[in-house]
């Protein structure tokens, strides 16, 4: 594949905790352009390390990633805001912020220090907030302490945010492993939506094989911190998930 | 469990020895101080409520006092407890910030008012800026641990937004602490005014000026009235730090 057609590339990628033992051994990906790429691996194999590399949040002791041609690291984070987006296990929503407040956050690499600190955000960012959460359907929720929502509502108050930070690749981990199937495969038809209408580049972990059917173009095998297989969607049909692993 | 009774005899025998160096096992001396407990009571009936607007408006001034310090040193306390959080600043920043704090809180809150009395000379001015260092060296501490303890995913989440460590400040560190901030501001607020009430006895104002004088003079009646009072502003700010808790304290999350 061209390397242009590549949203992310990760090679001969390599870490470990400090003085304990390798989680990751020698991973390397290609992740293409606007497409949805699934990891997944039983508990303990690696998966939530390898998205915290892939974000930047770790830094390898070897190898390196690049997202759409930049190199990715803890130093230049902050700064590729525009490029990943980073959803965590646990959401990572300020609790006691409304939900607007926490969808606003998406904006705040574009804000400056000056009236945001006040917490006066530009008006067009909060109208973005508004529509994003109008688009989530929990418009009504806005003003709503995120402590007060469902677990569902704060999953699309998280892709609400991500959705103003407008990445070009998002990155999720586990982060609808709370939720019950169908609610699950909700949010994950919205995130898609989401994703084709911005054109982002979608990875995510997933554990429920039945949703990785339904919504990845491509699957990772992760197991013991190597890279089992990758294999196109079709590969998963039919098989239940101690197959999938097997 | 053999290791817990070793150790919970250990505590005893070592409890035992302290207190028998510092005296509780004189029998002697105790009941003697318990004879004088009880005349000290009975001098000490009925208050004399004849001292009533002087040693209220004395413990209006410690009231002040308690309040401004603590309000002044909340206020230095924050940036100097940020400024302490490791995993927004460097380590010898945040090591320096947390050495300050250290230094302030070595120096009891007594001989910061002493220092102020030197400094700017008798009266509440000196209480106030006692108080308010005092304040600093423990919420400065304080504060520094809890916000190192802000949830690191949070933390990475909204980092991973383009915000700065001034955003991550603003709107998760402080946000994510709210009810910590509260509550042990209110702690505080309230440990001062008890703290403060003794602050006159080195000249820095407020009530304990009087009590010092009702004391040397041995007018335990008078120095009823006064500690009354300073139980019932205790009991007041009590209640007011509960509303205060009831009405803004957030409903602990899931």
């Amino acid at each position: 594949m061209d390397s242009t057609d590549l949203a992310l590339r990760a090679e001969g990628i390599c870490f470990a905790y400090r003085g304990e033992e390798w989680v990751l051994k020698d991973i390397s990906l290609s992740v293409p352009r606007g497409k949805a790429t699934m990891i997944m691996g039983p508990s303990g194999s690696g998966k939530t390390t390898l998205m915290k590399v892939l974000a930047g949040i770790l830094d390898p002791q070897r190898g390196r990633v690049e997202v759409l041609n930049h190199e990715i690291g803890k130093r230049t984070r902050r700064s590729l805001y525009s490029l990943i987006g980073y959803i965590p296990q646990q959401l990572g929503l300020v609790r006691n912020l409304t939900s607007l407040e926490n969808v606003l956050m998406g904006a705040l690499g574009r804000c400056g220090h000056g009236k945001v600190m006040l917490g006066l955000f530009p008006h067009h960012e909060i109208e973005q907030a508004q529509a994003a959460l109008d688009l989530m359907g929990i418009s009504d929720k806005s003003s709503e302490k995120v402590f007060r929502l469902s677990g569902g509502q704060r999953q699309r108050v998280a892709i609400a945010r991500t959705l103003l930070q407008r990445p070009r690749v998002v990155l999720a981990d586990e982060f609808v492993s709370d939720l019950d199937l169908d609610l699950a495969s909700e949010i994950l038809r919205l995130m898609r939506q989401v994703a084709e209408r911005e054109q982002m580049t979608f990875i995510a972990n997933m554990h429920e094989p039945q949703l990785v059917r339904e919504f990845a173009d491509q699957v990772l095998l992760l197991d013991h911190g190597e890279l089992v297989r990758g294999l196109p969607r079709h590969g998963l049909q039919g098989q239940p998930s101690a197959e999938v692993f097997q | 469990m053999r290791t817990d009774l070793f150790v919970m005899a250990l505590v005893a025998i070592l409890l035992s020895i302290v207190l028998g160096q510092l005296g509780f096992f004189d029998a002697a001396r105790l009941m003697k101080g318990l004879r004088n407990m009880g005349t000290l009571t009975l001098e000490m009936l009925p208050p004399d409520a004849s001292v009533l607007p002087v040693a209220g408006k004395a413990l209006w001034e410690t009231v002040q006092m308690s309040f401004a310090g603590t309000m002044l040193g909340f206020l230095v306390s924050l940036p100097l407890s940020i400024l302490g959080t490791r995993h927004l600043f460097s380590a010898p920043l945040s090591n320096l910030s947390r050495l300050i704090a250290a230094g302030i809180r070595t120096v009891p809150v007594l001989l910061w008012a002493i220092l102020f009395v030197i400094l700017v000379g008798l009266g509440p001015l000196a209480g106030t800026l006692g108080v308010a260092a005092y304040t600093v060296g423990y919420l400065a501490k304080i504060y520094a641990e809890l916000f190192e303890g802000t949830d690191p995913e949070i933390v990475e989440a909204v980092r991973g937004t383009g915000a700065s460590r001034f955003h991550l400040v603003r709107f998760v560190v402080f946000p994510e602490g709210a009810n910590a901030i509260l509550t042990q501001l209110l702690f505080m607020l309230e440990y001062n005014i008890r703290a403060s009430s003794i602050l006159g006895f080195v000249g820095a104002g407020g009530v304990g000026f009087v009590m010092q004088v009702y004391l040397q003079t041995l007018e335990y009646r008078r120095l009823a009235t006064v500690l009354l009072l300073i139980l019932l502003v205790v009991l007041m700010m009590d209640g007011f730090g509960a509303w205060l808790r009831k009405r803004f304290l957030l409903v602990p999350q899931s």
